[in-house]
Protein backbone atom coordinates (compact mmCIF):
# COMPACT_ATOMS: atom_id res chain seq x y z
CA UNK A 1 0.00 0.00 0.00
CA UNK A 2 1.33 3.36 -0.72
CA UNK A 3 2.03 5.47 2.42
CA UNK A 4 1.62 8.83 0.52
CA UNK A 5 -0.80 8.89 -1.42
CA UNK A 6 -3.80 6.32 -2.14
CA UNK A 7 -6.58 6.21 -4.79
CA UNK A 8 -8.81 4.36 -2.71
CA UNK A 9 -8.00 6.19 0.34
CA UNK A 10 -8.85 9.85 -1.73
CA UNK A 11 -12.23 8.56 -3.11
CA UNK A 12 -13.21 7.61 0.57
CA UNK A 13 -12.11 10.60 1.81
CA UNK A 14 -14.77 12.78 -1.16
CA UNK A 15 -17.40 9.94 -0.19
CA UNK A 16 -16.84 10.68 3.45
CA UNK A 17 -17.19 14.81 2.48
CA UNK A 18 -20.20 14.06 0.38
CA UNK A 19 -22.15 12.06 2.44
CA UNK A 20 -21.76 13.99 5.80
CA UNK A 21 -22.34 17.46 3.77
CA UNK A 22 -25.09 16.47 1.44
CA UNK A 23 -28.01 18.34 2.96
CA UNK A 24 -25.75 21.42 3.36
CA UNK A 25 -24.46 21.27 -0.50
CA UNK A 26 -27.67 20.60 -1.88
CA UNK A 27 -29.09 23.77 -0.05
CA UNK A 28 -25.85 25.87 -0.98
CA UNK A 29 -25.75 25.20 -5.14
CA UNK A 30 -29.59 25.36 -4.65
CA UNK A 31 -29.24 28.85 -3.15
CA UNK A 32 -26.44 29.75 -5.83
CA UNK A 33 -28.67 29.25 -8.62
CA UNK A 34 -31.22 31.42 -7.44
CA UNK A 35 -28.44 34.10 -7.32
CA UNK A 36 -27.66 33.52 -10.77
CA UNK A 37 -30.84 34.07 -11.73
CA UNK A 38 -31.35 37.57 -11.16
CA UNK A 39 -27.39 38.43 -10.47
CA UNK A 40 -25.40 38.10 -13.67
CA UNK A 41 -23.58 41.54 -13.69
CA UNK A 42 -19.89 40.28 -14.31
CA UNK A 43 -18.04 41.91 -11.00
CA UNK A 44 -21.12 40.87 -9.09
CA UNK A 45 -20.76 37.25 -9.81
CA UNK A 46 -17.26 37.47 -9.62
CA UNK A 47 -17.34 39.01 -5.81
CA UNK A 48 -19.54 36.24 -4.82
CA UNK A 49 -16.84 33.82 -5.97
CA UNK A 50 -14.35 35.18 -3.84
CA UNK A 51 -16.90 35.85 -0.94
CA UNK A 52 -18.65 32.87 -0.65
CA UNK A 53 -15.70 31.11 -2.00
CA UNK A 54 -13.31 32.00 0.98
CA UNK A 55 -16.07 31.63 3.26
CA UNK A 56 -15.97 27.70 2.35
CA UNK A 57 -11.87 27.46 2.05
CA UNK A 58 -12.07 28.50 5.79
CA UNK A 59 -14.60 25.81 6.98
CA UNK A 60 -12.42 23.54 5.62
CA UNK A 61 -10.53 22.30 8.93
CA UNK A 62 -13.67 23.44 11.05
CA UNK A 63 -13.29 20.51 13.15
CA UNK A 64 -10.77 21.61 15.01
CA UNK A 65 -12.64 24.05 16.57
CA UNK A 66 -13.62 21.36 18.65
CA UNK A 67 -11.35 18.89 20.30
CA UNK A 68 -13.27 15.48 19.63
CA UNK A 69 -13.93 16.16 16.14
CA UNK A 70 -9.99 16.88 15.43
CA UNK A 71 -9.32 13.77 17.72
CA UNK A 72 -11.56 11.73 14.88
CA UNK A 73 -10.32 13.70 11.81
CA UNK A 74 -7.00 12.79 12.38
CA UNK A 75 -7.90 9.50 13.31
CA UNK A 76 -8.80 8.70 9.81
CA UNK A 77 -6.58 6.59 8.43
CA UNK A 78 -5.26 8.55 5.56
CA UNK A 79 -1.91 10.38 5.19
CA UNK A 80 -1.86 13.83 5.48
CA UNK A 81 -1.21 14.85 1.98
CA UNK A 82 -4.37 12.94 1.07
CA UNK A 83 -6.56 14.62 3.41
CA UNK A 84 -5.41 18.22 2.17
CA UNK A 85 -5.44 17.20 -1.64
CA UNK A 86 -8.87 16.50 -0.87
CA UNK A 87 -9.07 19.40 1.01
CA UNK A 88 -7.46 21.28 -2.10
CA UNK A 89 -9.84 20.19 -4.73
CA UNK A 90 -13.22 20.32 -3.03
CA UNK A 91 -11.95 24.29 -2.53
CA UNK A 92 -10.46 25.47 -5.88
CA UNK A 93 -11.54 23.02 -8.43
CA UNK A 94 -15.02 21.23 -7.20
CA UNK A 95 -15.91 24.74 -5.61
CA UNK A 96 -15.53 26.87 -8.82
CA UNK A 97 -16.81 24.38 -11.44
CA UNK A 98 -20.39 24.25 -9.03
CA UNK A 99 -20.47 28.10 -9.35
CA UNK A 100 -19.82 27.77 -13.11
CA UNK A 101 -22.40 25.26 -13.44
CA UNK A 102 -24.82 27.11 -10.92
CA UNK A 103 -24.12 30.42 -13.23
CA UNK A 104 -24.92 28.94 -16.17
CA UNK A 105 -28.10 27.32 -14.98
CA UNK A 106 -28.75 30.21 -13.39
CA UNK A 107 -28.24 32.50 -16.48
CA UNK A 108 -30.82 30.26 -18.55
CA UNK A 109 -33.56 30.29 -16.13
CA UNK A 110 -33.42 33.71 -15.10
CA UNK A 111 -32.82 34.97 -18.54
CA UNK A 112 -35.75 32.63 -19.93
CA UNK A 113 -38.01 33.74 -17.40
CA UNK A 114 -37.12 37.51 -17.67
CA UNK A 115 -37.77 37.07 -20.91
CA UNK A 116 -41.48 35.32 -19.99
CA UNK A 117 -42.70 37.54 -17.19
CA UNK A 118 -41.53 40.78 -18.75
CA UNK A 119 -42.02 40.15 -22.13
CA UNK A 120 -38.29 40.64 -23.07
CA UNK A 121 -36.43 38.95 -25.98
CA UNK A 122 -32.77 38.85 -24.13
CA UNK A 123 -30.48 36.40 -25.72
CA UNK A 124 -28.64 33.83 -23.14
CA UNK A 125 -25.18 36.03 -22.54
CA UNK A 126 -22.67 34.73 -19.84
CA UNK A 127 -20.58 37.43 -19.32
CA UNK A 128 -18.10 36.19 -17.62
CA UNK A 129 -16.71 33.85 -20.11
CA UNK A 130 -16.48 37.51 -22.26
CA UNK A 131 -13.14 38.94 -22.54
CA UNK A 132 -14.83 42.11 -23.30
CA UNK A 133 -18.19 43.60 -21.71
CA UNK A 134 -20.00 46.12 -23.32
CA UNK A 135 -22.15 48.72 -21.07
CA UNK A 136 -25.40 49.12 -22.66
CA UNK A 137 -26.26 52.37 -20.82
CA UNK A 138 -23.27 54.26 -22.10
CA UNK A 139 -22.07 52.32 -24.98
CA UNK A 140 -18.54 51.79 -24.05
CA UNK A 141 -16.65 48.38 -23.49
CA UNK A 142 -13.93 47.25 -20.94
CA UNK A 143 -11.96 44.36 -20.36
CA UNK A 144 -12.50 42.31 -17.32
CA UNK A 145 -10.51 39.23 -16.40
CA UNK A 146 -10.17 36.31 -18.19
CA UNK A 147 -12.14 32.95 -16.64
CA UNK A 148 -8.22 31.32 -16.13
CA UNK A 149 -7.24 34.45 -14.37
CA UNK A 150 -10.69 34.95 -11.90
CA UNK A 151 -9.45 31.16 -11.64
CA UNK A 152 -6.16 31.59 -10.53
CA UNK A 153 -7.45 34.33 -8.42
CA UNK A 154 -9.81 32.32 -6.40
CA UNK A 155 -7.64 29.50 -6.11
CA UNK A 156 -5.13 32.41 -4.29
CA UNK A 157 -7.69 33.21 -1.84
CA UNK A 158 -8.69 30.12 -1.70
CA UNK A 159 -5.45 28.59 -0.46
CA UNK A 160 -4.82 31.49 2.12
CA UNK A 161 -8.07 31.06 3.71
CA UNK A 162 -7.12 26.86 4.04
CA UNK A 163 -4.22 28.03 5.79
CA UNK A 164 -6.23 29.83 7.92
CA UNK A 165 -8.91 27.68 8.94
CA UNK A 166 -5.90 25.00 9.72
CA UNK A 167 -4.09 27.82 11.65
CA UNK A 168 -6.19 28.84 13.78
CA UNK A 169 -8.77 27.71 15.77
CA UNK A 170 -12.12 29.28 15.79
CA UNK A 171 -12.78 32.33 13.89
CA UNK A 172 -10.62 31.58 10.93
CA UNK A 173 -12.06 33.87 8.76
CA UNK A 174 -11.79 37.28 11.30
CA UNK A 175 -8.63 35.79 12.04
CA UNK A 176 -7.02 35.16 8.44
CA UNK A 177 -8.59 38.45 7.44
CA UNK A 178 -7.10 40.87 10.08
CA UNK A 179 -3.71 38.40 9.62
CA UNK A 180 -4.05 39.66 5.56
CA UNK A 181 -4.62 42.97 7.21
CA UNK A 182 -1.50 43.44 9.36
CA UNK A 183 0.82 42.05 6.99
CA UNK A 184 -0.43 44.04 4.25
CA UNK A 185 -0.01 47.02 6.24
CA UNK A 186 3.52 45.87 7.45
CA UNK A 187 4.51 45.55 3.84
CA UNK A 188 3.02 48.94 2.75
CA UNK A 189 4.86 50.64 5.95
CA UNK A 190 8.07 48.66 4.40
CA UNK A 191 7.32 49.80 0.83
CA UNK A 192 7.14 53.88 2.53
CA UNK A 193 10.41 53.08 4.40
CA UNK A 194 11.89 51.68 0.92
CA UNK A 195 10.70 55.14 -1.02
CA UNK A 196 11.65 57.36 1.33
CA UNK A 197 14.77 55.93 1.27
CA UNK A 198 15.34 56.14 -2.38
CA UNK A 199 13.82 59.40 -3.19
CA UNK A 200 14.10 61.04 -0.02
CA UNK A 201 10.23 61.41 0.02
CA UNK A 202 7.42 59.66 1.09
CA UNK A 203 5.21 61.01 -1.81
CA UNK A 204 5.68 60.11 -5.57
CA UNK A 205 3.74 63.64 -5.92
CA UNK A 206 6.02 65.22 -8.21
CA UNK A 207 7.11 68.00 -6.12
CA UNK A 208 10.27 67.07 -5.13
CA UNK A 209 10.62 65.40 -8.51
CA UNK A 210 9.38 64.28 -11.64
CA UNK A 211 8.69 60.38 -12.17
CA UNK A 212 7.04 60.08 -15.13
CA UNK A 213 6.05 56.24 -14.79
CA UNK A 214 3.19 55.17 -17.33
CA UNK A 215 3.50 51.08 -16.21
CA UNK A 216 5.38 49.27 -13.95
CA UNK A 217 7.34 47.83 -16.65
CA UNK A 218 9.18 51.09 -17.29
CA UNK A 219 10.57 50.54 -13.59
CA UNK A 220 11.72 47.45 -14.42
CA UNK A 221 11.55 45.22 -17.68
CA UNK A 222 9.36 42.06 -16.90
CA UNK A 223 7.99 43.71 -13.69
CA UNK A 224 4.64 42.25 -14.73
CA UNK A 225 5.86 38.23 -15.60
CA UNK A 226 7.75 38.32 -12.40
CA UNK A 227 4.82 39.50 -10.51
CA UNK A 228 2.41 37.42 -11.64
CA UNK A 229 5.01 34.09 -11.55
CA UNK A 230 5.28 35.54 -7.74
CA UNK A 231 1.35 35.86 -7.00
CA UNK A 232 0.78 32.54 -8.30
CA UNK A 233 3.93 30.68 -6.87
CA UNK A 234 2.11 31.54 -3.44
CA UNK A 235 -0.90 29.37 -4.16
CA UNK A 236 1.32 25.73 -3.83
CA UNK A 237 3.32 28.15 -1.04
CA UNK A 238 0.16 28.35 0.91
CA UNK A 239 -0.66 24.71 0.52
CA UNK A 240 2.64 23.57 1.28
CA UNK A 241 2.18 25.90 4.74
CA UNK A 242 -1.07 23.88 5.11
CA UNK A 243 0.23 20.50 4.63
CA UNK A 244 3.07 21.23 7.36
CA UNK A 245 0.50 22.51 9.47
CA UNK A 246 -1.66 19.52 8.97
CA UNK A 247 1.39 17.15 10.05
CA UNK A 248 1.95 19.29 13.23
CA UNK A 249 -1.09 19.18 14.49
CA UNK A 250 -1.99 18.13 17.83
CA UNK A 251 -5.60 17.71 19.45
CA UNK B 1 2.79 -3.60 21.04
CA UNK B 2 2.79 -0.22 22.18
CA UNK B 3 6.43 0.69 23.86
CA UNK B 4 6.30 4.29 25.48
CA UNK B 5 9.79 5.19 26.42
CA UNK B 6 10.96 8.30 28.86
CA UNK B 7 8.13 10.35 27.61
CA UNK B 8 7.51 13.25 28.97
CA UNK B 9 4.37 15.87 27.66
CA UNK B 10 2.83 19.26 28.74
CA UNK B 11 0.41 21.40 27.49
CA UNK B 12 1.88 24.65 29.21
CA UNK B 13 5.60 25.02 29.94
CA UNK B 14 4.50 25.20 33.66
CA UNK B 15 3.31 21.94 34.55
CA UNK B 16 4.70 18.66 33.56
CA UNK B 17 1.43 16.66 32.74
CA UNK B 18 3.48 13.37 31.78
CA UNK B 19 7.37 13.21 33.40
CA UNK B 20 9.92 10.53 32.57
CA UNK B 21 6.98 7.80 31.77
CA UNK B 22 8.20 4.44 30.69
CA UNK B 23 5.48 1.54 29.91
CA UNK B 24 5.44 -1.80 27.50
CA UNK B 25 2.05 -3.22 26.45
CA UNK B 26 1.81 -6.41 25.01
CA UNK B 27 -0.83 -7.57 22.66
CA UNK B 28 -3.56 -10.56 24.13
CA UNK B 29 -4.22 -8.29 27.34
CA UNK B 30 -6.79 -5.87 28.28
CA UNK B 31 -4.94 -3.34 30.62
CA UNK B 32 -6.79 -1.31 32.71
CA UNK B 33 -5.43 2.20 33.29
CA UNK B 34 -6.78 3.50 36.45
CA UNK B 35 -5.69 7.09 37.68
CA UNK B 36 -7.69 9.86 39.48
CA UNK B 37 -8.56 13.17 37.15
CA UNK B 38 -5.93 14.91 35.56
CA UNK B 39 -3.03 12.44 35.99
CA UNK B 40 -2.97 12.13 32.94
CA UNK B 41 -4.62 8.72 31.83
CA UNK B 42 -6.45 10.38 27.98
CA UNK B 43 -3.22 12.09 27.14
CA UNK B 44 -0.93 8.79 27.52
CA UNK B 45 -3.71 7.60 25.16
CA UNK B 46 -3.38 10.64 22.67
CA UNK B 47 0.58 10.45 22.35
CA UNK B 48 -0.21 6.61 21.99
CA UNK B 49 -1.89 7.04 19.07
CA UNK B 50 -0.01 9.96 17.41
CA UNK B 51 -3.16 12.61 18.72
CA UNK B 52 -0.42 14.44 20.63
CA UNK B 53 3.18 14.40 20.24
CA UNK B 54 6.41 13.86 23.08
CA UNK B 55 8.49 16.55 23.65
CA UNK B 56 11.31 14.62 25.43
CA UNK B 57 11.39 10.27 24.76
CA UNK B 58 10.09 8.08 22.39
CA UNK B 59 6.94 5.97 21.73
CA UNK B 60 6.50 3.04 19.70
CA UNK B 61 2.54 2.00 18.23
CA UNK B 62 2.51 -0.88 16.47
CA UNK B 63 6.28 -0.78 15.07
CA UNK B 64 5.43 2.73 13.75
CA UNK B 65 6.69 6.73 15.11
CA UNK B 66 2.75 7.50 15.91
CA UNK B 67 3.83 10.99 15.45
CA UNK B 68 3.67 10.25 11.87
CA UNK B 69 0.67 9.08 11.55
CA UNK B 70 0.50 6.30 8.67
CA UNK B 71 -2.36 4.89 7.25
CA UNK B 72 -1.06 1.58 7.78
CA UNK B 73 -0.55 2.31 11.34
CA UNK B 74 -4.43 4.10 11.90
CA UNK B 75 -6.10 1.63 10.16
CA UNK B 76 -5.02 -0.94 13.13
CA UNK B 77 -6.35 1.73 16.21
CA UNK B 78 -9.75 2.49 17.34
CA UNK B 79 -10.05 5.31 19.69
CA UNK B 80 -12.92 5.73 21.69
CA UNK B 81 -12.98 9.55 23.52
CA UNK B 82 -14.54 10.07 26.40
CA UNK B 83 -16.54 12.73 24.52
CA UNK B 84 -17.77 11.82 21.00
CA UNK B 85 -17.59 13.53 17.96
CA UNK B 86 -20.64 15.77 16.62
CA UNK B 87 -21.53 14.33 13.37
CA UNK B 88 -24.57 14.68 11.46
CA UNK B 89 -24.71 11.18 10.51
CA UNK B 90 -26.70 8.20 10.57
CA UNK B 91 -25.39 5.26 11.94
CA UNK B 92 -26.07 3.12 8.03
CA UNK B 93 -23.56 5.98 6.92
CA UNK B 94 -21.18 6.32 9.54
CA UNK B 95 -20.70 2.48 8.95
CA UNK B 96 -20.62 3.64 5.00
CA UNK B 97 -18.15 6.46 5.15
CA UNK B 98 -16.04 5.31 7.93
CA UNK B 99 -16.01 1.53 7.68
CA UNK B 100 -13.82 0.67 4.29
CA UNK B 101 -11.25 2.86 6.28
CA UNK B 102 -10.61 -0.13 8.24
CA UNK B 103 -9.87 -3.85 6.18
CA UNK B 104 -11.16 -6.20 8.99
CA UNK B 105 -13.92 -4.17 9.76
CA UNK B 106 -17.27 -6.85 10.04
CA UNK B 107 -20.74 -5.53 9.41
CA UNK B 108 -22.27 -8.84 10.77
CA UNK B 109 -20.24 -8.17 14.27
CA UNK B 110 -21.16 -4.25 14.22
CA UNK B 111 -24.51 -5.15 13.64
CA UNK B 112 -24.57 -8.19 16.29
CA UNK B 113 -23.23 -5.68 18.86
CA UNK B 114 -25.46 -3.10 17.96
CA UNK B 115 -28.79 -5.75 18.32
CA UNK B 116 -27.06 -6.44 21.78
CA UNK B 117 -27.23 -2.62 22.44
CA UNK B 118 -30.73 -2.53 21.80
CA UNK B 119 -29.89 -0.65 18.94
CA UNK B 120 -32.42 -1.31 16.08
CA UNK B 121 -32.61 1.31 13.53
CA UNK B 122 -29.24 1.78 11.84
CA UNK B 123 -30.98 4.97 9.94
CA UNK B 124 -31.09 7.15 13.60
CA UNK B 125 -29.08 10.24 13.15
CA UNK B 126 -26.10 10.21 15.44
CA UNK B 127 -26.18 13.53 16.47
CA UNK B 128 -30.29 12.71 17.83
CA UNK B 129 -28.80 9.93 19.59
CA UNK B 130 -28.15 10.33 24.10
CA UNK B 131 -24.77 10.67 24.42
CA UNK B 132 -25.47 6.79 26.01
CA UNK B 133 -26.89 5.90 22.84
CA UNK B 134 -23.66 7.24 20.77
CA UNK B 135 -21.55 5.54 22.81
CA UNK B 136 -23.10 2.28 22.74
CA UNK B 137 -22.76 2.77 18.54
CA UNK B 138 -19.20 4.08 19.12
CA UNK B 139 -18.37 1.28 21.34
CA UNK B 140 -19.97 -1.11 18.92
CA UNK B 141 -18.27 0.07 15.40
CA UNK B 142 -14.69 0.48 17.43
CA UNK B 143 -15.24 -3.58 18.63
CA UNK B 144 -16.64 -4.12 15.05
CA UNK B 145 -13.08 -2.63 12.91
CA UNK B 146 -10.95 -5.35 14.81
CA UNK B 147 -7.86 -2.93 14.96
CA UNK B 148 -5.10 -4.54 17.03
CA UNK B 149 -5.32 -1.69 19.07
CA UNK B 150 -7.87 -0.41 20.36
CA UNK B 151 -7.82 2.52 23.03
CA UNK B 152 -10.87 3.51 25.10
CA UNK B 153 -11.38 6.43 27.66
CA UNK B 154 -13.79 6.16 29.87
CA UNK B 155 -16.08 4.18 27.75
CA UNK B 156 -18.39 3.59 30.52
CA UNK B 157 -19.07 7.01 31.22
CA UNK B 158 -22.42 7.66 30.02
CA UNK B 159 -23.76 4.28 29.81
CA UNK B 160 -26.82 2.62 32.34
CA UNK B 161 -26.13 0.05 34.70
CA UNK B 162 -27.57 -3.05 32.33
CA UNK B 163 -25.07 -1.55 29.53
CA UNK B 164 -22.56 -1.36 31.34
CA UNK B 165 -22.57 -5.59 31.68
CA UNK B 166 -23.55 -5.73 28.32
CA UNK B 167 -20.10 -3.36 27.46
CA UNK B 168 -18.07 -6.14 29.72
CA UNK B 169 -19.33 -9.49 27.77
CA UNK B 170 -18.50 -8.23 24.45
CA UNK B 171 -15.26 -6.46 25.35
CA UNK B 172 -14.39 -10.04 27.22
CA UNK B 173 -15.38 -11.85 23.47
CA UNK B 174 -13.80 -9.74 21.33
CA UNK B 175 -9.90 -10.04 22.62
CA UNK B 176 -7.71 -12.54 21.36
CA UNK B 177 -3.83 -13.25 21.03
CA UNK B 178 -3.45 -10.66 18.62
CA UNK B 179 -5.37 -7.78 19.60
CA UNK B 180 -4.61 -5.13 22.46
CA UNK B 181 -6.82 -3.23 24.57
CA UNK B 182 -6.16 -0.28 26.53
CA UNK B 183 -9.11 0.79 29.33
CA UNK B 184 -9.00 4.22 30.72
CA UNK B 185 -11.16 4.81 33.45
CA UNK B 186 -11.26 6.73 37.32
CA UNK B 187 -14.64 4.32 37.64
CA UNK B 188 -12.54 1.40 38.55
CA UNK B 189 -16.12 -0.89 39.42
CA UNK B 190 -17.07 -0.83 35.67
CA UNK B 191 -13.72 -3.07 35.24
CA UNK B 192 -14.22 -5.63 37.43
CA UNK B 193 -13.86 -8.89 35.72
CA UNK B 194 -12.78 -7.60 32.73
CA UNK B 195 -8.91 -6.62 33.00
CA UNK B 196 -6.24 -9.07 33.38
CA UNK B 197 -3.42 -6.32 33.74
CA UNK B 198 -3.69 -2.94 35.80
CA UNK B 199 -1.84 -0.02 35.21
CA UNK B 200 -2.08 2.50 37.99
CA UNK B 201 -1.14 6.36 37.39
CA UNK B 202 -0.12 8.74 40.22
CA UNK B 203 1.01 11.95 39.67
CA UNK B 204 1.65 12.11 36.25
CA UNK B 205 3.63 8.54 36.78
CA UNK B 206 3.04 4.84 36.68
CA UNK B 207 3.67 4.06 39.53
CA UNK B 208 1.89 -0.17 39.20
CA UNK B 209 1.72 -1.82 36.23
CA UNK B 210 1.24 -5.79 36.68
CA UNK B 211 -0.82 -8.55 35.15
CA UNK B 212 -4.03 -9.75 37.52
CA UNK B 213 -2.43 -13.53 38.32
CA UNK B 214 1.01 -11.48 39.34
CA UNK B 215 -1.50 -9.30 41.79
CA UNK B 216 -2.90 -12.36 43.39
CA UNK B 217 -0.45 -14.06 43.76
CA UNK B 218 1.39 -11.21 46.10
CA UNK B 219 -1.50 -10.08 47.24
CA UNK B 220 -4.42 -11.03 49.50
CA UNK B 221 -7.56 -10.00 48.89
CA UNK B 222 -10.40 -10.28 51.92
CA UNK B 223 -13.43 -9.18 54.36
CA UNK B 224 -11.93 -9.39 57.87
CA UNK B 225 -13.37 -9.66 61.56
CA UNK B 226 -12.94 -6.10 63.01
CA UNK B 227 -11.21 -7.33 66.01
CA UNK B 228 -8.95 -9.78 63.89
CA UNK B 229 -5.14 -8.80 64.02
CA UNK B 230 -2.91 -9.41 61.67
CA UNK B 231 0.27 -8.05 60.76
CA UNK B 232 0.46 -8.84 56.82
CA UNK B 233 -2.51 -6.43 56.47
CA UNK B 234 -1.35 -3.65 54.14
CA UNK B 235 -4.18 -1.71 53.85
CA UNK B 236 -7.73 -1.38 55.20
CA UNK B 237 -11.40 0.01 54.67
CA UNK B 238 -14.24 0.06 57.10
CA UNK B 239 -17.79 -0.62 55.63
CA UNK B 240 -20.55 -1.95 56.50
CA UNK B 241 -19.79 -5.33 54.95
CA UNK B 242 -16.75 -5.74 57.44
CA UNK B 243 -13.03 -4.67 57.00
CA UNK B 244 -11.91 -4.71 53.93
CA UNK B 245 -8.22 -5.91 53.82
CA UNK B 246 -4.80 -6.23 51.16
CA UNK B 247 -2.39 -8.18 52.80
CA UNK B 248 0.65 -9.91 51.25
CA UNK B 249 -0.13 -13.51 50.19
CA UNK B 250 2.64 -15.61 52.70
CA UNK B 251 0.29 -18.21 52.43
CA UNK B 252 -0.55 -18.77 48.26
CA UNK B 253 -3.99 -18.46 49.09
CA UNK B 254 -6.50 -17.39 46.21
CA UNK B 255 -8.62 -14.73 46.48
CA UNK B 256 -10.86 -12.79 43.84
CA UNK B 257 -8.55 -9.29 43.33
CA UNK B 258 -10.73 -6.25 44.19
CA UNK B 259 -9.85 -3.44 41.45
CA UNK B 260 -11.05 -0.65 43.97
CA UNK B 261 -9.71 -1.37 46.97
CA UNK B 262 -6.22 -2.04 45.48
CA UNK B 263 -6.11 0.89 44.15
CA UNK B 264 -7.12 2.76 47.16
CA UNK B 265 -4.02 0.74 48.70
CA UNK B 266 -1.99 1.59 46.01
CA UNK B 267 -2.83 5.04 46.21
CA UNK B 268 -2.59 5.03 50.36
CA UNK B 269 0.58 2.30 50.29
CA UNK B 270 2.15 2.62 47.09
CA UNK B 271 5.45 2.12 48.76
CA UNK B 272 4.79 -1.48 50.43
CA UNK B 273 2.92 -2.48 47.45
CA UNK B 274 5.47 -1.56 44.90
CA UNK B 275 7.89 -3.52 46.84
CA UNK B 276 6.11 -6.65 46.71
CA UNK B 277 6.31 -6.79 42.68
Amino acid sequence: MNTTLNINRLGLLFQRFFIENKQAELTFWGISTVIFMVMRNVGSVEMFLYIAGFIFAARMFKVFNYTPGGMHYLLIPATHAEKLIVNIILSTIYYFIMIIITYIIGTIIGTFLGNIIFGWQNPINFQLFNDSISNSWNNQSYQHNGILEIFMTFALIQSIFMLGSIYFKGNAIGKTFLTFIALSLTLGLLEMILFRFTFGSFHLDGHSFNLNLRTSEDLFPGFEIVGTIIKYSLIPFFWLVSYFRLTEKQV
Amino acid sequence: MVNVQNVTFSYTKKTELLSNLSIKLEAGRIHGLLGKNGEGKSTLLKLISGLDFPQVGSIETLGFNPVKRYPEMLQEIFFLPEELPQLTLSIENYEKVYAPFYPNFSTVQFNEYLKEFDIDNKKSMLNKLSNGQKKKVFVAFGLATNTKLLLMDEPTNGLDIPSKGQFRRMVASTIDDNRCLIISTHQVHDLDSLIDSIIVMEKHEIVFNQPIENITKKLLFRIADRNEKSDNVIYSEDTLRGLYQVSENKTGEESKLDIELLFNAILTEKNKIVKLF
